[in-house]
């Protein structure tokens, strides 16, 4: 499955450059006091939105960036993020 | 003269209440719902499915069984699985084209050889027959096989798993929604599940586009859409929903009598009885719920099928469609019921494992829903392992063993 990925460097280029790295769960929880569900939670569990989600990308075959795009899943096509639709 | 076809399984109206609704008309849903009819007495099931029955994974996957799995809690279920399929076709009394033509799994690599010899000897330690290979005993059964150093990566042995075969998979999905109404089962195609009615950590309901059902039981069997079926209650699971491909070539002469899979050039592939080379291929790394399809696939089956095979060359494929595939971390299954929310059951997470696993998970989980304990040969799939720090050891298997380790 196909769709272009815009890597804020080299800007839109085809997906298959790209690596993809997960959907972004926000940072790695505290140690002090942290349970295996809420670890498991953090590693294993995934929103997996039908819809616009926040995600990472590594331009593999490019610039070698990590950044997050907004993606919808539904169609495959970056989104503005809500704050920029404003 | 036109004929005039019946419905095999109807196209009864909606009911304000069901004592279990089976959200996903596939062949886990299907089977689930007959066996509830069959072996427990429940027969006010509905089964309730977005677009038409075998739509979705179940109309998708190449249809491949076997039962070579790595751990033994998967091997036991396959294997039982396995030997369902004749059973199920004579009691349906629906020709389900099984084909035991047996499955040849390649290694291209010491690694490889190594992963296969562990699953080898699980499989025959539970009295599943399969064995070991060399590299010119998996050309005395696949003569197009090139054995030779001109592969990119050498063939140097096969599992040979002779109970595995190919089905029919709409036949299975057919067979199975028209056992289920023969036995009272109502199945609401192009019917939308909306919402999970929720009152005190109980469900009461299911919120469909063609009206709201009562119901205290609901099982979640919809294949990579059960993620977002799972949202729709806040439930988050450790799934990845990843799209993949497969394809058919054009009718030839039967030349390929075995299903032959490698994991290292990413591609399995077997000639269905009406002569086409069936074949799939990895996932895209990247979760979708959309099924479309990429030229990258074409090409990348191309070269590896006619790397490991020459003489496909100058076949043509005929036609490729895409399916989604739940991915658990641990390649296991989550089955899961009455935790967190009581009466809601979750089959989900069968990766590429949901045809073959189909019937016989069926079953079991209709003894679950009808009895709310967990069947022994389910236990081990459950949600909370990954918490407990459990996983299963599915994916010691040879396609994470490569020339690459």
């Amino acid at each position: 499955m196909s769709f272009m990925i815009t890597c804020p460097i080299c800007g839109r280029r085809d997906l298959y450059e790209f690596r993809f790295g997960g959907e972004e769960r926000g940072p790695r929880p505290e140690e002090d006091g942290l349970t295996p569900r809420a670890y498991c939670e953090y590693v294993h569990m995934r929103t997996n939105a039908g819809g616009p989600q926040q995600e990472w990308w590594f331009h593999r075959d490019g610039c070698g960036l990590w950044f997050t795009v907004r993606r919808n899943t539904l169609t495959n096509r970056e989104v503005s993020p809500p704050e920029a639709e404003g | 003269m036109p004929i005039k076809l019946k419905s095999l399984w109807g196209k009864p109206p909606l009911k304000s209440g069901y004592d279990v609704v089976i959200i996903g008309g596939g062949i886990h849903g299907l089977a689930t719902a007959y066996f509830l009819a069959r072996d427990h007495g429940v027969k006010d099931v509905a089964v309730i499915e977005r677009r038409f029955v075998g739509y979705g994974g179940s109309g998708r996957n190449t249809a491949i069984v076997r039962a070579n799995q790595r751990s033994q809690e998967n091997l036991k279920l396959y294997d039982e699985g396995l030997k369902l399929w004749p059973r199920l076709i004579a009691e349906l009394d629906f020709n389900m084209m099984f084909f035991n033509c047996g499955n040849l799994n390649l290694a291209h690599s010491e690694a490889a050889i190594s992963a296969l010899r562990l699953q080898v000897v699980t499989a025959q330690f539970y009295g599943v027959i399969s064995e070991l290979l060399d590299a010119r005993q998996c050309r005395e059964i696949v003569p197009a096989l090139d054995i030779s150093d001109r592969l990119t990566y050498p063939i140097l042995g096969g599992m040979y798993h002779p109970p595995g075969g190919t089905l029919r998979h709409d036949a299975v999905a057919w067979g199975l929604a028209k056992g289920a109404a023969a036995k009272g089962v109502r199945i609401h195609q192009y019917t939308e599940v909306t919402g999970l009615k929720v009152e005190q950590g109980r469900v009461t309901g299911v919120v469909t586009d063609n009206g709201p059902i009562r119901t205290p039981r609901v099982l979640i069997a919809a294949g990579g859409y059960s993620t977002l079926l799972a949202g729709l209650v806040g439930l988050r699971l450790p799934i990845h929903v990843l799209p993949i491909q497969a394809m058919v070539s054009q009718p030839v002469k039967p030349f390929l009598h075995h299903v032959v899979s490698s994991g290292a050039y990413h591609v399995y592939c077997n000639q269905s009885l009406k002569g086409e080379l069936v074949t799939g291929a990895h996932m895209d790394p990247w979760p979708t719920y959309t099924t479309n399809v990429t030229a990258q696939y074409i090409k990348h089956q191309a070269e590896a099928l006619t790397e490991l095979m020459p003489v496909l060359k100058g076949l043509r494929f005929m036609r490729i469609w895409a399916g989604l595939a739940d991915m658990t971390p641990d390649m296991a299954p989550i089955i899961q019921g009455n935790d967190p929310i009581e009466g809601l059951y979750l089959d989900c997470g069968w990766g590429y494992f949901g045809f073959k696993s189909g019937p016989i998970t069926g079953k079991y989980l209709a003894q679950y829903l009808a009895t709310a304990e967990c069947p022994e040969a389910l236990k081990p799939f459950t949600l909370r392992r990954f918490e407990q720090g459990r996983p299963l050891g599915e994916i010691a298997t040879p396609i994470n063993y490569g020339p690459w380790n």
